[in-house]
Order: structure tokens, then C-alpha cells, then sequence
């Protein structure tokens, strides 16, 4: 193959002096202005909210769906040493390989031995996000080895040496004739109509010649089945087919969480995962590998190995009252619903797992550099509303806000004198009231003299760049009193 | 030989360690009925939900019915090599069938990239998704995903009213024992990733047929 790949640029990597959470506000308060991104994001968002409608509607009783598919993780969860080690004992029994990886360095570097110690030149990617989370293709590549993201939208990022941009879809932020500009630079074919067919078929010519010419595949996994001893994997290009069919030896890469008790529990989590990720009623290819290529078969790889990765995972099991993260199936309707992520963007975060679930996640996975993610969120409560396995993702932004501050303490003497005030004016209701009538009352007079979103104005983190939120002429109390009350307390 | 696994007992510690913290108590409603519509009639449903799909289903009477199903399909193919799982039932459909063409058995390998279509049985029909359940003792794990075109010669009595039916039955026939791969496919290959535009054919097949005998 001629045709020859950057890596990838890690999530997550800042090289510039900024810290994480000051390059989050510039980029953010960019993206947020970026009309063009913006109608791109809002045309795809549309799309998927129709399709995820349309699919919550095919199933009979989807909070029964949530529920159940809580109550399958949580099993899990709760008993994970159990589930790990029965799924382990199955695939050694059929004479594949279990990795256990304490992080991403041990991961990668297993990886990496066994490919150097197989000769292998050419490697094959099904979409994983535990592979970004550890970036392992730069790894791999540092060796020598071309590695090639199979999954369309990831194929797409990694030549334009990104990561990708959602957990579902990677290239949402391009539209076709930005892929046809790529594909013309890249791989040296133009398309001038930029059809969506055409530009599909190009890279499907040369991922094929890939396909065929690696001898290493590597997967994630969508679930591990304890019972089943088997890696179930959800595509709908067949690209994970492919990886896991062809090269003759297949690396399974995943996080430990993602182990469920049964097989038939998928049941359930297909349906449900395709419904949330894509609208779909389950996903094309629902794939379930459980070994080497048996004697008796025609093809399939001759090495079976699966990597389990800690990375951090396993001390979110002490605390129980954050566990529940470790439910999620990485659906990303979360991020779709979510109103900062569909302003900011993906690439905004610098993180593996963005939106609602990665601002929940990654403090407890890469430390406090990121808990300025437990503050991207307007705490609508929309990502718990669609959460395919009821995580309370918004609670946990609270109980992550909570948790920093107690280690770390309000940020400045200021914001502590504020929060004191805060707590007595809380305490004593005619304070607050009294506090809130004073407040209307200068504001309104602010603005009247054209002040709003000067250093003047205490909304000024709000005016300064909006119009300013219309005062009412009421308290909520009083409004409460008058007619709010009544209203929702049904006239009675 | 054995992986060397240096971490394991150290992840399994810090589990065990975790979860000697008491789970939180589930908040909510622990009861509830039944998730998916009951399938009322699976074979009717199986065709639904098989056009919803994208898919071909052919319903066909008798053996005779299904090779000449089999031969107009390979008539609307582009010359070139077919690939078969090599199994006595699909050697007896190919004789009355007759393609005009190179076959290459499963007996013989995997298919090859130049295969034109592909040609399997099934484990199982799933009709609440639309679905075929495939193992890798159907002609191997790339018999239902190298070709373009895939075409499944099945039988009324394989079809189950819905996935846990199906996963169930394949629990308790070992199939995941006795098969390194299985697969339920519920559709042609398809990407969605260019502004959500569906494209099928994104790797694997455009074409998934599906021809279902009713009399057997």
C-alpha cells in the first residue's frame, strides 16, 4: 500500500502552557462562535434525535428497558472479581489469551511485544475508545508497524491526525466536502460531486487491501460475557468483522467494567445500546468472539488474546456512591442531548470520552487537572433523562464539584465570602428575601443606565457577551403565592 | 504457554478491596412488565422487519422452489467466483441450482476477495429484529462478510420469536463452545458516518437474501 498515516494526535495532549481547564474555556468560547461547526453539529444532532426517537418508540416499554439494563450492570459491577475471572477461565479454556493491564503503558507494551514478536508489519483497527484512551496506534507505529483505523468515521479522524470527535461518530464534524478535500490530499483520488456513496466506496477499496494484508486485528469490545467466555462486539460497517476475521491474530482491548453475567442478558443491551447510540433496533453486525479459529473451521485468526484494562477503574469501586459510573455502555446519547456538548463540540474537551460521561469520568481516571469538566454542564439533568442505564450523570457532576472542593477548598478568599453569605442568607428566608429585593432593584437600575456587562454589573459573567436575562417585577415567592402555586398544585 | 500476567492479582485485589464498600441501595420501582412487543406472528414479523432492514427475504415452498430462487439471484450477480459453506443440504441445493460458475467450497479455505457472493445456512431466523444467527461453522467467520452479496438459504422452522430466545437457545446448546465466532446479522454492511447519511456496502456486504423454505 502506498498510501501512508499520521498517528493520530492523542486526547488529551496539551502542549501549550495553558492547563487543561484554561485551554477548555478558549477552545470552548471558540467552537461555541463557530457558526459553521455549529450547523454542522446541529444538522447530524437532528438526525440522530429523530432516529433515537423513532427507536425509543419501537420498544414497548423503554423505562422497563433502562431498568433491566441497569439491573444487568449493576449485577455486574457490584460483583466484578466473580464475572472477570469466569469470563477469563472460558477463554483459556479454548486456548486464548487474558492480559490483565494495571493502565494503558501495560496494555500498549503487551500489545506491542506480541506484534514484534509475530512479525507482524500491518495492523487492523476496529473502532475502540480504550485503545484511544491508551493511545495505542502511536505506540505501534513507533515500531514500524502501519496501522490503519478501519471504522469509517475513525479511518476519516486519523487522516486528518485527530482524535475522534464523538464516542459513536468520530468524523460528526465534517461535512462531504471537507471528506472529499481529505480523501483528494490524502489518498490521492478526487471525488468532485462529493457523494456520500462514492467517498464511502473509496475507502472501502483501500481499507480492503488492509484488511487483507494485516496480520493483526484489533478490537474493543462492546460487553465480555462471563457465561459465554465471548467478546461481544456492535458494528454496522462489518469493519469489526473484518479485523476479527481475517489477520491471524486478533487482540480484543477493553476496560474491565465492561463484563456482563449472561448471554442472553444482550437480549436486552443490544437492542437498548443501538437504540441509544444510533436510533437503530439492534446494530447490523452484533458480533460475539470467544476464541482462536477451532480445527474444524474454515478461517479465523490462530491467536486469540484480550486485554483487560484497570487504568484507574477499579478505585471507582470503593466509593459507592459514584460506582454507578461504571455502568455506562458508552452509547454517547449523553452527549448528543447534552446542550454544552452540542455547542462546544467534542475536540473542545481534550479528553477520551467527552460530554456528560467523560466530564463525570475522566477527574477519576487522569486526576484533578480535569475537574474543571465537573463545571461543563448547566445541570439540566438532560444526559440522566437518556441514559440507557439510568447513571445519574448530573448528580455525579455535583458529587465530583463537591469532592474537589473539599480537597481543594473555594478557589479564592472571595468566592469563600460569597458562599458564606450564600449559606446565611439560606438559612434565614427573610435574608434572602430581602437580598433578592435588593438585587432586582439595583440591577434594574444598572441596566437602565446602560451599564449591563460592565465590572459594575455582578451578572457580568452572563451580560457581557448576551443580552441581559429580563428581571421580574416579582420575587418567585410572591410570584409562588399569586399564581404559580395554584397552577402547580392543579387550581385545588 | 502461559501469559505472563503481572498486574492480575493486584486488579483483582483493589476489586475486591472496592467492592468491600457496600453497593448503594437502587432507588425506584423494581418491578415492571414486559420490554418489547410480544411477537404475534414471528414469520410475518420476521418479513417486516427483514424490509426495515434492507434486506431480501424470499419465501419459498419446497426445495425445488428455493434452487430456483437460489438461480435467479446468481443470475443478477457479476460473473466471478462464488464461495459455499460445504454442507451436504447446500451441495443438494447447488446440483439442482446449477451455477454457471467457480465455487469454492468452505472445506477449502475461507472465501477470497474476488468471491462475488457467498452462500451459508444459518443457526437461527430472529423475528423481532430481523435478524440471522450465524456461527462460524457456517463456512467460517468471513462467509457472511467478505462478499458483496450474502445469501442465506434458511428454513421457516429455524425462526425464533425474539433475541433472548435466541441468545438462550444458544447458551444451551453450547454454540459458543463449539464455535469460536457467531454473529447475529441484522442487515447489509452499512456507515451512517458522512452526516448521517446511510451508505450501504461500507465493508462488508450491499446484498443480504434471504431465502426461507416454509414447507420444511
Amino acid at each position: 500500500m502506498s498510501t501512508s498515516l499520521p498517528s493520530p494526535k492523542p486526547a488529551g495532549e496539551t502542549p501549550s502552557a495553558l492547563t487543561a481547564a484554561q485551554k477548555f474555556l478558549r477552545d470552548a468560547a471558540t467552537k461555541s462562535a463557530d457558526l459553521v461547526h455549529r450547523e454542522i453539529i446541529r444538522k447530524n444532532m437532528d438526525s440522530y434525535d429523530a432516529a433515537h426517537n423513532r427507536g425509543r418508540a419501537r420498544i414497548k416499554d423503554w423505562e422497563a428497558a433502562r431498568r433491566k439494563c441497569q439491573e444487568i450492570k449493576r449485577e455486574a459491577i457490584n460483583h466484578l472479581d466473580r464475572y472477570l475471572l469466569q469470563f477469563e477461565q472460558k477463554v483459556l479454556e479454548r486456548g486464548g489469551h487474558v492480559f490483565w493491564a494495571a493502565n494503558g503503558d501495560e496494555a500498549c507494551a503487551y500489545i506491542k511485544d506480541l506484534a514484534v514478536s509475530r512479525g507482524v508489519k500491518t495492523v487492523v483497527k476496529s473502532k475502540s475508545m480504550v485503545t484511544e484512551e491508551m493511545h495505542l496506534a502511536p505506540v505501534l507505529e513507533a515500531v514500524g508497524m502501519h496501522v490503519w483505523e478501519t471504522d469509517l468515521g475513525e479511518f476519516i479522524v486519523q487522516l486528518r491526525n485527530e482524535a475522534p470527535y464523538h464516542i459513536v461518530t468520530p468524523a460528526m464534524h465534517l461535512d462531504r466536502n471537507q471528506i472529499r478535500d481529505l480523501f483528494r490530499e490524502k489518498l490521492g483520488e478526487d471525488i468532485p460531486d462529493a457523494d456520500p456513496q462514492k467517498l464511502v466506496a473509496l475507502a472501502r477499496r483501500k481499507l480492503r487491501e488492509a484488511f487483507f494484508a494485516a496480520e493483526m486485528g484489533i478490537s474493543g469490545a462492546n460487553f465480555l460475557v462471563a457465561d459465554a467466555g465471548a467478546v461481544a462486539i456492535s458494528t454496522n460497517e462489518g469493519n469489526g468483522r473484518l479485523s476479527t476475521s481475517l489477520p491471524r491474530i486478533h487482540v480484543a482491548v477493553t476496560g474491565i467494567e465492561k463484563v456482563i453475567p449472561r448471554l442472553e442478558d444482550l437480549g436486552t443491551l443490544w437492542p437498548v445500546l443501538a437504540t441509544s447510540g444510533t436510533g437503530q433496533p439492534i446494530t447490523t453486525y452484533s458480533t460475539l468472539a470467544s476464541g482462536p479459529k477451532r480445527a474444524d473451521e474454515a478461517d479465523g485468526p490462530e491467536e486469540f488474546h484480550v486485554v483487560l484494562l484497570d487504568n484507574g477503574r477499579s478505585g471507582l469501586l470503593a466509593n459507592a456512591e459514584e460506582r454507578e459510573i461504571l455502568h455506562c455502555i458508552r452509547c454517547g446519547a449523553c452527549l448528543n442531548i447534552c446542550p454544552v456538548y452540542r455547542n462546544i463540540g467534542g475536540h473542545t474537551y481534550n479528553t477520551t470520552y467527552p460530554g456528560p460521561i467523560g466530564s463525570v469520568l475522566t477527574p477519576h481516571l487522569r486526576g484533578s487537572e480535569f475537574e474543571h469538566l465537573s463545571y461543563a454542564s448547566s445541570l439540566c439533568g438532560a444526559c440522566t433523562s437518556v441514559c440507557p442505564v439510568n447513571i445519574n450523570l448530573h448528580h455525579h457532576l455535583l458529587h465530583n464539584r463537591r469532592d474537589f472542593t473539599k480537597v481543594s477548598g473555594p478557589k479564592t478568599s472571595g468566592e469563600r465570602r460569597q458562599f458564606k453569605l450564600w449559606r446565611t442568607a439560606m438559612l434565614h428566608p427573610r435574608l434572602y428575601a430581602l437580598g433578592g429585593w435588593i438585587m432586582r432593584r439595583s440591577l434594574r437600575l444598572l441596566y437602565g443606565m446602560g451599564l449591563a456587562g460592565t465590572a459594575l454589573d455582578p451578572m457580568r459573567a452572563w451580560s457581557r457577551k448576551r443580552t441581559p436575562v429580563p428581571l421580574p417585577s416579582q420575587s418567585f415567592r410572591a410570584r409562588w403565592r399569586s399564581d404559580l402555586g395554584r397552577k402547580a398544585n392543579g387550581n385545588k | 504457554m502461559a501469559t505472563s500476567n503481572p498486574s492480575r492479582e493486584a486488579i483483582l485485589a483493589r476489586i475486591r478491596e472496592g467492592l468491600r464498600t457496600p453497593a448503594q441501595p437502587m432507588e425506584g420501582n423494581t418491578f415492571y412488565g414486559p420490554i418489547f412487543e410480544a411477537v404475534e406472528n414471528p414469520l410475518e414479523r420476521f418479513q417486516q422487519e427483514c424490509k426495515a432492514n434492507l434486506m431480501e427475504c424470499q419465501l419459498t415452498d419446497d426445495a425445488a422452489a428455493s434452487a430456483q430462487a437460489l438461480t435467479q439471484v446468481l443470475q443478477s450477480l457479476p460473473p466471478g467466483e462464488i464461495f459455499i459453506q460445504d454442507d451436504p443440504v447446500l451441495r443438494r441445493l447447488m446440483t439442482v441450482a446449477g451455477p454457471q460458475r467457480q465455487v469454492r467450497w468452505s472445506s477449502e479455505g475461507g472465501p477470497r476477495e474476488q468471491s462475488q457472493a457467498t452462500i451459508t445456512l444459518v443457526d437461527a431466523l430472529i423475528a423481532q429484529t430481523g435478524s440471522i444467527f450465524v456461527s462460524a461453522s457456517g463456512g467460517g467467520r468471513g462467509a457472511s462478510v467478505v462478499a458483496p452479496t450474502h445469501i442465506v438459504y434458511a428454513f421457516a422452522k429455524q425462526l425464533v420469536p425474539d433475541l433472548v430466545t435466541a441468545l438462550r437457545n444458544a447458551t444451551a446448546d453450547g454454540r459458543l463452545d463449539k464455535n469460536s465466532y457467531a454473529c447475529v446479522i441484522s442487515g447489509s454492511s452499512r456507515t451512517a458516518d458522512i452526516e448521517k447519511i446511510l451508505v450501504q456496502g461500507a465493508h462488508g456486504p450491499m446484498r443480504l437474501v434471504v431465502i426461507v423454505e416454509t414447507s420444511a
